[in-house]
């Protein structure tokens, strides 16, 4: 159903996309533009269209994701979400070229996160160490029209944090934690290749399209063990190594519907939660004795 | 078809949730036993964190017994007094399980904690069931009779204070013993999610001299109230309890449990006991195997919840 609702949108939103990004759609100068792209847009859609024409005009990109609210609900199973987006001003002569190069970058939540080594401790494998890191991304995802080292140089990843290598958590601060440099090192490492392998952290360097001159798209995967919070999702648009233009979109993942109502439940009134929780599995086993008494007489 | 669990925050397939509570709840149907040593394994086995495996299943067990413990009262086979003292010590019990619960997971080494909890109890219980139930197995293939177990003295209890008059069970004794009892069943039920029946009914049969006649009454009852206060106490300082998962255990449970009654009429005690030690190894085997088995991973994370 809520998949259903989103491809509707995404739909419209792309066809809308469409038209505004069709050079020859004559329609297109009156349009509005589509419904509040832009939180962060470094230029209005508007004077977008009009520069159009000029040959010479710097390049912008604009993007938007397929669902700006993604409901976590019971049945909440890991979702799809397509990220599409415009080059405003595209000198690419057609779809195949591979004269600009995107680069997208979707993070979730910055939380502190926990990395644990086992040990041998006489024939048992026990947790012995341990290193906190924070502001660890509970998401990462990149997707592009190239591997990333292709598109942009070192000291761009380096400063702009592209790249699972160039995510800048650090070792929680105040944890007297006593760990050598290489060691915490090594922490790292494994929190990148847990998260790989939970398909958390997600790179996919041919994942970015263009379907037009100007109009492209990715889809990025949001598994079931995806933490909910805001998403920042940041596209970059490049022509040999350059940045011509970046834009920024944000995404939510909630809670929705029973779920939210009986997580909040559980973590602003525990107690009572657990009253709560009590109660129905009293009425559940006294329901169960009366029914099944009466089945069997 | 999935469920998102809102607590344990994990995507579950519901037809294999229910599954295994219909699976467990059938066991216990036909063993007579409670099932929480049983289904806390298999939720941690299917990925449940520990944590909330241990929290959630005290309210299941509240569920199964409910009935149960009333139909003994109606039946006037609980001693209140008894389950009482006892519960008194299980609270206690209860709230220290429930304070190191967090202590252990805030230090990461609950998973392990369990394990060898889980390995240490179920082994020492499947072994001790095992023997039993292959010596009468034995015996009543020889035509013997098996010989009723010889009451101990136990003179060391008549020694200690606080003595109390039992009505219902006929006892003169200290409140000490099965306020001590009680303390190590709340411990085991915060640690490791479990009623505790396998270790109460023995010991009130074996320690306290209660009665056969109101011990499974007098159990019963003290576990409702016991697995009541922990699911509370869990909920309230640990947020470990999902009240979701729960309700799906209570259905498969509540279900299995009749056909489990209806398919224990068919099979011996002693054929029942040598299954029910089988399983209770195995389970006891598989936490073992988890420890000692080289790890896929030598590194672990964790945020928020293990």
């Amino acid at each position: 159903m809520r998949r259903g609702l989103n491809g509707v949108r995404t739909l419209t939103m792309l066809i809308a996309l469409l038209l505004l990004a069709m050079p020859q759609a004559a329609a297109q100068r009156q349009k509005k533009s589509p419904p509040a792209v832009a939180r962060e847009a470094p230029h209005s859609p508007i004077g977008e269209v009009k520069r159009e024409q000029q040959p010479g005009a710097r390049e912008s990109v604009q993007a938007d994701v397929s669902a700006r609210n993604v409901a976590v609900t019971s049945s909440f199973n890991g979702t799809e979400i397509v990220i599409f987006g415009a080059v405003d001003n595209s000198q690419q002569p057609s779809a195949e070229s591979g004269y600009y190069d995107v680069l997208i970058v979707v993070e979730g939540v910055p939380t502190r996160t926990v990395a644990r080594r086992k040990n041998n401790v006489a024939g048992l494998w026990l947790n012995t160490a341990a290193a906190t890191f924070d502001l660890v991304p509970s998401y990462y995802a990149i997707a592009s029209t190239r591997p990333i080292d292709e598109i942009t140089t070192e000291e761009f990843r380096a400063t702009h944090g592209i790249g699972f290598q160039q995510l800048r958590f650090a070792p929680a601060f105040g944890e007297a934690q006593g760990l050598s440099t290489e060691d915490l090192a090594e922490f790292r490492r494994a929190i990148i290749r847990l998260k790989r392998k939970q398909g958390l952290y997600v790179q996919d360097p041919f994942s970015v399209a263009f379907i037009g001159r100007s109009l492209f798209r990715a889809t990025i995967e949001l598994p079931a063990n995806v933490t909910v919070g805001p998403f920042e999702t940041r596209v970059y648009l490049f022509r040999e190594e350059k940045l011509l233009s970046q834009y920024a979109v944000r995404l939510n993942l909630e809670r929705e519907g029973v779920e939210r109502h009986l997580h909040a439940f559980a973590f602003g009134y525990p107690t009572l939660y657990g009253l709560m929780t009590v109660m129905i599995a009293v009425a559940a086993g006294l329901t169960a004795s009366t029914v099944f008494r009466k089945s069997t007489h | 078809m999935t469920f998102y669990l809102p607590v344990a925050e994990m995507s579950a397939n519901i037809l294999i949730f229910l599954a295994m509570s219909a699976a467990v709840g059938f066991l216990s149907g036909l063993f007579g036993v409670g099932g929480g040593f049983l289904m806390t394994p298999l939720l941690i086995f299917s990925g449940v964190p520990p944590a909330v495996a241990v929290g959630t299943e005290p309210a299941q067990i509240v569920a199964s017994s409910v009935s149960g413990a009333l139909a003994q009262w109606r039946r006037r086979n609980i001693d209140f007094l008894m389950g009482g003292v006892l519960l008194v010590g299980g609270i206690v019990g209860a709230a220290l399980g429930v304070e190191l619960v967090g202590n252990l997971r805030r230090r990461g080494i609950f998973d392990v904690f369990v394990a060898i909890s889980y390995v240490t109890f179920l082994g020492v219980v499947g072994t001790l069931m095992l023997i039993e139930s292959l010596n009468t197995m034995r015996k009543a293939r020889g035509g013997i009779l098996a010989a009723s177990r010889r009451s101990g003295q136990h003179n060391w209890m008549h020694g200690l204070p606080f003595k109390m008059r039992f009505h219902r069970s006929k006892l003169y004794i200290s409140a000490v013993p099965p306020l001590f009892i009680g303390l190590f069943g709340g411990l085991l039920a915060a640690l490791m999610g479990v009623g505790g029946g396998f270790l109460m009914v023995p010991a009130m049969i074996y320690l306290l001299r209660v009665p056969t006649s109101v011990v499974l009454g007098t159990s019963l009852f003290q576990i409702v109230f016991l697995t009541a206060v922990t699911t509370v106490l869990q909920a309230s300082q640990n947020q470990t309890v999902d009240a979701m998962l729960a309700v799906l255990l209570m259905l498969g449970g509540v279900i299995g449990a009749q056909f489990g009654t209806i398919a224990a009429e068919r099979f011996k005690a002693e054929q029942l006991r040598f299954l029910l030690a089988t399983l209770v190894l195995l389970v006891g085997l598989r936490f073992a195997w988890q420890l000692i088995a080289p790890p896929a991973d030598l590194y672990s994370i964790s945020t928020g919840l293990e």
